[in-house]
Parts: structure tokens; sequence; C-alpha cells
């Protein structure tokens, strides 16, 4: 059957250099979504290759955007570069930047209209 | 249709989905969920089912791994950027996922709606008396008609993202 191929296929793509992420684990996620009833073999695995690339590129992003000390990346590198790049803009409610609280309690002072809005 | 058989990686779930899941609705149960719904009450409000951190998201290793490729030989990676890249990978799967099924709907249902020429058809009718090759002139854009005159929903994906080059096609069947 040919569906059997294509998993052959998957399964040999993940044990050779192609796939170091589990499939099951990214078709569980993939499954979360509303409305997602079940889903080709061979999108799950152009999902999950997909995904790697994302990896690669947002971790390359954050590393050239910002100067981490030290040649590390950081938290902060993450969060400017899905602020200021378009393509992870989707990311910007999971990778807020981060305040300390007496600079929010600050800005509230300034802005107390802002506050009555949220 | 299709069955779950890929058990090469160690991180096998023993969750009981097995490539199947309840008719009707998308409960996914995990190991603990019997009996244990009433302590979910307090979970986040945004996921529907009794998720683990371990089942929704990518195991950290792998991740923290496949950043270490991407970035210089000599880069470090703080703790908390791994974290926070594995939460970014689900919810870039999550989004890839939904994304396409929201435009297909939309235009699925414009489609039925008759906007886009075929006049008079909605799906609960006797499709196969309706169609015939003649009216069909203009080509729906999320679905198939076979000859039989059944309705095949069939989605193409098409990606908005330019960072992912050669992502053409996904076909949700």
């Amino acid at each position: 059957m040919s569906g059997n191929n294509v998993e052959e296929n998957a399964n040999h793509a993940s044990n050779s250099k192609g796939i170091s992420l589990p499939m099951t684990r990214v078709k569980l996620i993939m499954k979360s979504s509303p409305d997602v009833s079940s889903i080709n073999q061979e999108a799950l695995l152009l999902t999950t290759k997909a995904t790697e690339l994302f990896v690669q590129h947002l971790a390359l992003s954050s590393f050239n955007n910002g100067p981490g000390k030290d040649q590390t990346l950081l938290y902060s590198d993450l969060a400017n570069t899905v602020e200021e790049k378009e393509t992870f803009q989707f990311l910007t409610d999971i990778l807020p930047k981060k305040i300390l609280v007496r600079d929010y309690l600050k800005l509230l002072e300034e802005n107390p209209i802002e506050e009555a809005d949220n | 249709m299709e069955e779950d058989r890929s058990t090469t990686d160690a991180s096998q779930l023993t969750l009981g989905i097995s490539g199947e899941y309840m008719s009707g609705g998308y409960v996914l149960q995990s190991q603990d969920d019997d009996g244990e719904e009433s302590l979910n009450d307090h979970d986040d409000v945004g996921m529907k089912e009794n998720f683990r951190e371990q089942d929704i998201y990518l195991p950290i290793a792998n991740v923290a791994r496949i950043m270490k490729n991407g970035i210089p030989q000599t880069g470090k990676i703080a703790k908390d950027a791994k974290e926070c890249v594995q939460e970014c990978v689900s919810e870039f799967i999550s989004f890839i996922t939904s994304e396409p099924l929201k435009l297909y709907l939309q235009k699925f249902r414009e489609a039925m709606k008759g906007e886009k020429g075929i006049p008079g058809v909605s799906v609960g009718e006797g499709l196969g008396e309706e169609l015939t090759d003649d009216s069909f002139t203009n080509q729906l854009p999320a679905g198939i008609i076979t000859a039989d005159g059944q309705q095949q929903n069939v989605m193409v994906y098409t990606t908005s993202y330019q960072q992912i080059p050669g992502v053409q096609q996904i076909q949700f069947s």
C-alpha cells in the first residue's frame, strides 16, 4: 500500500540524518488544533522538517541580532528578534519582553489611561 | 485510515491514542486523565485538553540540538532561551496547522455561497444531479468534485511564510 511506503520512508528519514524531531509528538500538537481530523503522513513529515528549519532560522536570527554576552544566545535576543522581524510576529504573545516590576509600575503611573483600557 | 506505528523514537508516548481519536470530538486522553477532570479546572483556559507539559512541547534536548546546529560553533544558549524556543516551536506547529485550515474554510464557504461561480449548489443537495461537466466551469478553490459527483474536501496549503522555502503543498486528507 502506498501509505505504508510513505510511512516507511518517513521512519527512514527520521532514522537517518533527515529528521531529529519526534514525529509522533509533532502529530499530537497538530491534532490539538481545532477542526483537524486526520493528518496526511507526507504533511506530517513536511511539517516536522519545516519545524526544524524554523528552529534553526529563529536561533540564527536571534543570535545575529543581539549582542548576547560572550557569544551566548539569551532570552532577550529572542524577544527582540520576534518584535523586530515581521516573519516572527506570530510569536509576540508568547515571547514578551521581560520588564522589571518597578519599571512596569512606573509606566503605569505615567500612563494611567492605558491601564483603564485594559 | 492511517495507523500510527512509528515507534522509532525514544519518546514514544503511551497515551492510548495510537493514531485514532474518539468520534465526534477531539478529546485526547493522557495517561493520568481518568477521573482527574476536576483537577484541571484551573488549567490554562486556552487548552481544552488535559495535556501535561511534556506532551504539548517537543523534547527540549532535540530543540536545543537543532538550535546549536543553527548558530555558529562557538555559541552557547541560555537555558530560558531553550525553554522559550520550545514553546515557540509548539506555537509554530499549531500556527501552520490552523492557518491554512482557516483559509480553506473561508474559501470553502465562499464557494458554497455561490460567489465563485457555482450557482445553486450547496453541499447538502444532491450533488450528483446538480453538477454536470458543463455547469461546473469554475474550479472549486478548496474542493474537488470527483467523477461520481461526490464532494471531496481537499485543502491546498499555500504558505505565506517567506522564511520556509520549499514548503509548497500540504494536503490534509
